[in-house]
């Protein structure tokens, strides 16, 4: 290992502390605060942080603590109306639904961050991520009638909001998945029907 | 009962109406995509109401932290195994059922 | 008080049952794979909801083993059990 005769940063003594400290509090609440449990749980903690710093050693991003707040927040109350809008759609005897594949142009660049919008726009009313490739991320629409480029621009901006990054000027949008395909929500040759 | 009791029974009953309404979603929707819409949104939503209900019966906030954890711990699954079941169904070539027009 | 709880939990279970028709029905693997998903989901609530009914704390771990074995089985089932190619969409369907 490079470097690794010289003395350790700041940053690079903190990591195994604050891992194992993580870890630590996991255990107390899993064995819901039983002290007899450390003879397990000091085990538990050493290794669960000697495989965390061999499996990801450094972690290139930080939250915001305001922004995770924010993030939070549109969380919460997005993710109610989801599963509103589902339960209602799956009991109506009518079944009122209308799904397409679309693609929507992502403006966010790291990828643990779009790791986070896929996950999060899963979540909300009717829309489901099924594949990220380059800069599009492919999702299962249930219902066009949604809003769900609106939708999916407020979590990519709520997510750029957590982790303090910038959004690309350019996409935002949401387009048919490839050239020639079936139109997709009111885009493309849905007019031409 | 107590007024704690009632309100965690209904907060549970609600929950249940979601857990169901998922169940009816993935037996009534057509194809593979829209029952993984129904499944992720709809579950996480009766476990949210769960876990709320069930805090306000519980003995200690560890409990209570504890179930909170598990709770993240579906959504995170459920929003990540949706969207590679999604992904898998799709690059195998699942076609997405349409409206009949 | 504790009636009300099993009854929740009875309903719980009859959810279960609903969803997993689903896997014998399919179509396709992913169809029941997610139902799968379903009983983890619900099995977590059930869990929770009879640890504090039947004053068994223990089952809230196993409530948390639920919910990490069903994120394992989804990616497992994704990485591993279905490979199918292209063109092999219909396979499992029935006519």
């Amino acid at each position: 290992m490079p470097g690794s005769t010289q003395l350790l940063s700041a940053a690079q003594a903190r990591r195994p502390v604050e891992r194992a400290l993580l870890f630590a509090g996991v255990w107390f609440v899993v064995a819901e605060a039983d002290l007899s449990s450390w003879t397990f749980g000091v085990p538990f903690v050493l290794v669960a942080t000697i495989a965390s710093l061999r499996l990801t050693p450094a972690r290139e991003w930080r939250i915001r603590p305001a922004g995770a707040l924010r993030y939070a927040w549109f969380f919460a109350h997005q993710s109610v109306a989801g599963g509103f809008d589902v339960a209602l759609r799956a009991i109506r005897p009518s079944l009122p639904i209308d799904p397409k594949l679309v693609c929507y142009r992502l403006r966010i660049g790291p990828e643990h961050a779009r790791v986070l919008v896929a996950d999060t726009v899963s979540l909300l009313p009717g829309t489901l991520s099924a594949g990220i490739e380059e800069d599009s991320l492919t999702m299962h629409v249930l219902d066009c009638g949604l809003p769900v480029e609106e939708g999916t621009r407020l979590v990519e901006e709520h997510v750029a909001d957590l982790f303090g990054i910038e959004l690309a000027e350019e996409g935002g949008t949401i387009g048919p998945c490839e050239v020639g395909s079936v139109g997709t929500c009111g885009i493309g040759s849905e007019g031409a029907r | 009962m107590s007024v704690i009791d009632v309100v965690s029974v209904l907060l549970l009953v609600a929950g249940t109406f979601f857990f169901l309404a998922g169940s009816t979603g993935v037996l009534r929707f057509p194809d593979v995509y829209t029952r993984l819409h129904a499944l992720t949104k709809a579950d996480n939503l009766g476990l949210g109401f769960f876990v709320i209900g069930l805090s306000l019966r519980a003995d200690s906030w560890v409990v209570v932290v504890k179930m909170v954890l598990i709770w993240a711990l579906v959504i995170v699954a459920g929003a990540t195994a949706g969207h590679l079941v999604a992904e898998a169904a799709r690059t195998s070539g699942v076609v997405p059922w349409r409206k009949p027009r | 008080m504790k009636l009300i709880l099993v009854g929740i939990a009875s309903a719980l279970l009859l959810s279960i049952i609903v969803g997993l028709s689903r896997v014998e029905r399919g179509p396709t693997p992913a169809d029941r794979m997610l139902a799968a998903q379903l009983f983890g989901t619900t099995g977590v609530a059930i869990l929770l909801l009879l640890a504090e009914a039947m004053e068994t704390p223990a089952l809230r771990d196993v409530a948390l083993v639920f919910a990490l074995l069903a994120a394992m089985a989804a990616v497992a089932f994704v990485k591993r059990a279905w490979h199918p190619g292209p063109g092999e969409s219909e396979k499992g369907e029935r006519p």
